[in-house]
């Protein structure tokens, strides 16, 4: 059989790094799918989680784009997760104050373009200035945003929120409803921890298969993007724009371009938490939330799609992980430890591996170089690498 | 960024192996029944199972009759709302000690509590994790209607878990009869406000609000119910450094009645900036700008004469002094609506499981109303109301008077607002009228 | 008859309560833009190293506040507590500098990323010290100076007193950074570091100093936030993102430049009162209007909600003009 061959092939094409990081990630799962099997973790909560590490991939995937990728600081993530949300919710939703009735793909669409116009109006001013100054402006006019969605209730019921949106399958033929339809398991592997796989677990795998179908459409569009010469041009920007300017590239549109693509990919997200939560209010565009993506990116490694794919759901297990931090022994309470705690892991993480955990190997390097690279290995360009890279 | 030379060498690997074994500890911890308050036996990593869903047959608890009933809280216990989750914590924690003095049918009451973080999000979250992780059968939550609502849509809604929250007092609860709160809806409150302001001769007011879901609905239902001007309304944002452009232009609007629909904090600020400024107006507000707290740091004289309205069981009851002097025993202050809402969420929920036929979802929101309606014998303890539940009562037999107030959850899942109407005189509140809802 | 009595007006009142609040932000803002142009970072947990400084001064002030004596209202014992405040508030500051920044080798972000998990940590130790509930300095709230009120202004000896801290802390940096050897060094390393260190200055030293310097402007202006207002846990924080704006509008790493940018942005927040009555308060606008989008006294309808969007938005108008801030180095 063909797989076998291309897994060894592909494990040997790994570097030491690729190595291990995978390692320890197949070690991970499986400790993971034994508690499941165990009845420690319970399916329905563990796929939850899968779902909201999911969002936090793509909103890492779309702030990749923007900073891994054309070396934009953008630190309006909040801003865009809740255009996306707000978009489609406007549409959607049954107390929506502008329209609310249409179907989940109507508001998706809604918002992504709502998203394209807003991004293009927040790049504008800001897409020109140099890193820090692009950083504090991209984060003051999501503020800007924040703070129009939390006053105009004429537009957005205010602090009140957006209350009833349909969940994203809602009228669709068979997908609609499934989650009930579908008989209950009680699955007992382990005596004595019985597995309920009902409509908890369907409703959560379904939103999985959401955030997936999502998630695999933006990683591939963006791979496709980023091996072609618009994405080697992007790449110059980051490292010297003048340079690009000089080769005469109008570097400005293709800034524009790479922004407002990674808003799209964050609205996306903020479209499958739309219909997870059922329920939009302004606190989704809280700053945090661009906080912990970006520590979601540097996690992962930043530069590398697979990076910002695993610093998702990095960051999901740091925030719930540390749910159960209880030092029952101490007298500390445990919310502001649990702060402390992911406080302190971002300052180690920091310190001790600052690349991330999978940094960008070869994702940088496009594959036509690799393959015509001669074929009397000079160790510092081959080492172990192997034709097919990723 | 430092990027490409991975010279990765054994000590780096295994840091990254030790984290990665630490972040599964953490994931694998709460998995268990860990970040329980309260109680002081042993207790198993027994997942309670089957958190009560309609599509399948619900278990009832196995494991031996020690085992303690585990039920969940979400509380905004970091955020914004973090002081108010610090005083439902203080309220629960007495009503919780209170509860396993006596033990439900033998065995003790344990409460797995999740930060909400202030957020709908994080509260989702929250849910999830007690709904499908530790599959809790009842759970109190939450703080900020926001929250609630999001929680109860996202994740109640299709369970059969009760949720009770300690702490929303927007306008939606009332249309979701299964989400069920201790907090009377902020209607009442509005409305007494109002009442007031009008008794005492004013035609015209100043009005902020608190710009959330809480601030909004009451300004809301304060501004239809009242019948003269509204000089200004204006919405503030929470903990901000100065609120002296408000104050000017509250000041500015010639009313000479103001109405703070605010929390503490804010609330304190504006009182400081008003004396600090010379301007001088009577104030009237919602129970969030009560609390000792208010009291410690604004001057004497800055505040006297203010009305607040507040949802409390009448302050001259004996279960509200009883429940107050233990409170400042333990806690060296007087408890606030926040702590005595928790207090009674706690006590509604142990009082329901102890009547309830088995400990799941179904069973309990079958009798969780008729504890604390009218009809049956009042109680204001739980030792109370256990000894008439093992004398062979039924939960109908049970009418729990809570100390926010006679609770007696209505068809909405709403509870009969009872009002206390405070003054503040010589600087410390006094009780001066109640009204009943 | 007060003198001058035709310059009351509601504007005078709200200039005086723009000057302080102006203050507050220059006092969280000189430090940050210091740090940011020679540490080379946005330092995120600068707000929170405010509250650490205010936290300090407040469980100081708690013993030595009985010591009698003061000037405009303010015991010696709060002189004392600003001392501490703003010593502790540097000892913080300059270990995270030795232990967590200066061994990371990274570019700016990744230091702004560290910076962010050190906010936590700050943040969640003064929280599960002092828990979450707000207090204040035991000393006694005053009423407004008594002579200035037929003016329309409405401000205490406190507020004097910060307005005039304020000045004095841009006036010692100015003279500091301009006319001392040191300060020449500061301003090398701020505009080119390589050239600086082949030049002999020691790059290393001065950049420790600019931490203690900037760590000690932050902890004096957390405590007279603290004054000012009151003390939470949060508060540092929640008034760093119009700091940020305040030091990005005036330019990084200039000292004016962040006292004009705190300025801006404080007269901005304080003078949104006026937007809804501009023809009440100036005499050349007509008194009443019936336009759309205008109010009826012919002002601009934008709500004090919308205080800090406003100072955004000016932020990035600014910006636009001038994309290295109004006093910026030009790169």
């Amino acid at each position: 059989m063909e797989v076998p061959k291309r897994f060894q092939a592909g494990w040997e094409g790994m570097s030491q790094v690729e190595r291990s990081v995978a390692a320890t990630l197949l070690g991970l799962v499986f400790v993971l799918f034994l508690a499941v099997i165990g009845g420690v973790l319970t399916p329905a909560y563990f796929v939850f989680l899968l779902g909201l590490g999911g969002m936090y991939a793509l909103l890492s995937l779309g702030l990749n784009a923007q900073w891994g990728f054309t070396g934009l600081i953008n630190f309006s993530v909040a801003a865009f997760f809740g255009i996306g949300a707000y978009g489609t919710a406007l549409m959607t939703a049954d107390n929506s104050p502008i329209a609310g009735g249409f179907s989940p793909i109507t508001g998706l669409i809604v918002a992504l373009i709502v998203t394209a116009v807003i991004a293009v109006l927040i790049g504008i001013p800001t897409l020109s200035l140099r890193d820090d100054y692009l950083a504090i402006a991209t984060l003051g006019l999501a503020e800007v945003v924040r703070l129009i969605a939390l006053n105009q209730d004429s537009w957005t019921n205010g602090s009140a929120g957006v209350r009833g949106i349909p969940p994203f399958f809602d009228g669709w033929p068979i997908l609609d409803g499934l989650p009930r339809a579908l008989p209950g398991f009680r699955i007992e592997l382990v005596p004595g921890s019985p597995l309920f796989l009902e409509t908890p677990f369907y409703t959560a795998m379904l939103n999985l298969l959401i955030v997936g179908t999502f998630i695999g459409i933006t990683y591939f569009a963006l791979r496709r993007a980023h091996r072609a010469p618009w994405g080697r041009l992007l790449r110059t920007i980051r490292a010297d724009e003048d340079l690009a300017k000089a080769l005469g590239k109008n570097t400005y549109w293709y800034k524009m371009q790479a922004f407002v693509l990674g808003c799209l990919v964050m609205a996306l997200a903020g479209v499958f938490y739309a219909h997870l939560n059922r329920y939009v209010a302004p606190g989704t565009l809280d700053p945090i939330t661009t906080f912990y993506v970006w520590v979601a990116v540097m996690l992962g490694g930043s530069g590398s799609n697979r990076g910002a794919l695993l610093g998702g759901f990095v960051i999901v297990a740091i925030r719930e992980g540390t749910r159960a931090i209880d030092f029952g022994a101490l007298p500390l309470e445990a919310a502001p430890l649990r702060l402390l705690v992911i406080g302190l892991l971002i300052i180690l993480v920091m310190r001790f591996r600052p690349q991330g955990i999978l940094p960008p190997q070869r994702e940088l390097i496009w594959p036509g170089v690799v393959d015509d690279a001669p074929s009397q290995p000079d160790k510092a360009v081959r080492d172990t690498r192997g034709a097919n890279n990723e | 960024m430092v990027n490409g030379d991975d010279n990765i060498d054994e000590s780096r690997r295994k840091l990254l192996q030790y984290s990665a074994v630490a972040g599964l500890a953490g994931f694998a911890g709460c998995s268990t029944t860990g970040n329980g308050d309260g109680s002081d036996t042993d207790t198993d990593a027994d997942g309670q199972s089957g958190g009560g869903d309609g599509s399948t047959e619900t278990e009832a608890q196995s494991g031996g009759n020690s085992d303690p009933y585990t039920i969940g809280m979400i509380d905004s216990l970091t955020g914004s709302l973090s002081a108010f989750g610090e005083r439902n914590q203080r309220g629960k924690n007495l009503a919780l000690s209170r509860v396993n003095d006596v033990g439900i049918d033998g065995r003790q009451l344990k409460i797995q509590v999740e930060d909400s973080e202030s957020q709908a999000q994080s509260g989702v979250t929250a849910a999830q994790n007690l709904v499908n992780q530790a599959g809790v059968p009842f759970v109190i939550g939450a703080v900020g209607t926001g929250v609630t609502m999001s929680v109860y849509e996202s994740v109640i809604q299709d369970t059969d878990v009760v949720q009770l929250s300690q702490s929303s007092t927007g306008l939606g609860p009332t249309k979701f009869p299964d989400l069920l709160r201790v907090s009377p809806s902020g209607r009442s409150q509005a409305n007494a406000l109002a009442d007031i302001i009008a008794e005492d001769g004013y035609d015209e007011v100043a009005v902020t609000y608190v710009n959330n879901n809480y601030g909004q609905s009451l300004a809301d239902a304060f501004m239809s119910r009242w019948d003269g001007d509204i000089a200004y309304e204006n919405s503030h944002n929470q903990e901000q450094a100065s609120y002296s452009n408000l104050i000017s232009q509250m000041a500015d609007s010639g009313a000479e009645a103001w109405v703070f629909i605010a929390y503490q904090q804010g609330y304190s600020t504006m009182v400081n900036e008003m004396y600090e400024s010379g301007y001088e107006a009577q104030m009237y507000g919602a129970d969030s700008i009560q609390g000792d707290t208010v009291l410690e740091n604004t001057p004497e004289g800055s505040m006297d004469g203010t009305k607040i309205v507040t949802p409390s069981a009448p302050v001259e009851n004996e279960n509200y002094q009883e429940f107050a002097s233990a409170f400042q025993e333990e806690y060296d202050r007087e408890p606030t609506s926040w702590a005595s809402f928790a207090y009674d969420c706690v006590m509604v929920a142990s009082l329901s499981i102890a009547a309830a036929d088995e400990f799941t979802g179904a069973a309990i929101s079958n009798v969780v109303r008729d504890v604390t309606r009218p009809e049956g014998e009042e109680v204001t303890s739980f030792e109370q109301g256990m000894q008439i539940l093992q004398d062979g009562g039924g939960p109908s037999d049970i009418d729990y008077q809570g100390v926010s107030g006679p609770i007696d959850l209505d068809e909405n899942g709403d509870p009969r607002g009872f009002l206390q109407v405070l003054e503040v005189q010589d600087h410390s509140y006094v009780g001066i009228d109640f009204i009943s809802g | 008859m007060p003198p001058f009595e035709f310059l009351a007006s509601p504007l005078l009142g709200y200039l005086a309560n723009g000057l302080v609040y102006s203050s507050i932000i220059v006092l969280g803002g000189i430090g940050l833009s210091l740090v940011y142009s020679i540490g080379g970072f946005a330092n995120f947990a600068h707000g929170d190293t405010m509250t650490v400084g205010a936290y300090a001064a407040f469980v100081t002030y708690g013993v030595v506040g009985a010591i009698s004596g003061g000037v405009l209202g303010l015991p010696v014992g709060f002189f004392v507590a600003l001392l501490a405040g703003i010593a502790v508030a540097v000892v913080v500051a300059v270990l995270t500098e030795l232990v967590i920044y200066k061994p990371i080798d990274l570019d700016s972000i990744g230091l702004l990323i560290t910076s962010i998990g050190v906010a936590f940590v700050y943040r969640a130790i003064i929280r599960m010290g002092f828990g979450a509930d707000f207090r204040q300095y035991d000393i006694p709230t005053l009423r407004p100076i008594e002579w200035l009120i037929p003016y329309g202004v409405r401000i205490t000896r406190h507020d004097v007193v910060i307005v005039l801290s304020a000045l004095l802390l841009v006036g010692g940096l100015h003279v500091l950074l301009q006319y001392t050897d040191f300060g020449r060094k500061m301003r090398a390393m701020a505009d080119n570091p390589d050239l600086a260190r082949v030049s002999g200055i020691r790059t290393g030293r001065v950049k420790l100093w600019t931490w203690v310097i900037g760590a000690g402007l932050a902890g004096a202006g957390g405590v007279f936030l603290g004054l000012y207002n009151q003390l939470t846990p949060r508060m540092g924080f929640s008034l760093l993102l119009v700091v940020f704006a305040a030091v990005i509008l005036g330019g990084i790493g200039s000292v004016y430049g962040a006292m004009l940018g705190g300025i801006v942005i404080g007269m901005v927040n304080q003078f949104m009162p006026a937007l809804p009555q501009l023809g009440r308060l100036f005499p050349i606008i007509p008194r009443e209007c019936d336009l759309p989008l205008v109010t009826s006294q012919c002002g601009i309808p934008i709500g004090i909600e919308y205080a800090n969007a406003v100072a955004f938005l000016i932020m990035v108008a600014v910006l636009i003009i001038r994309p290295n801030g109004i006093m910026g180095e030009e790169n």
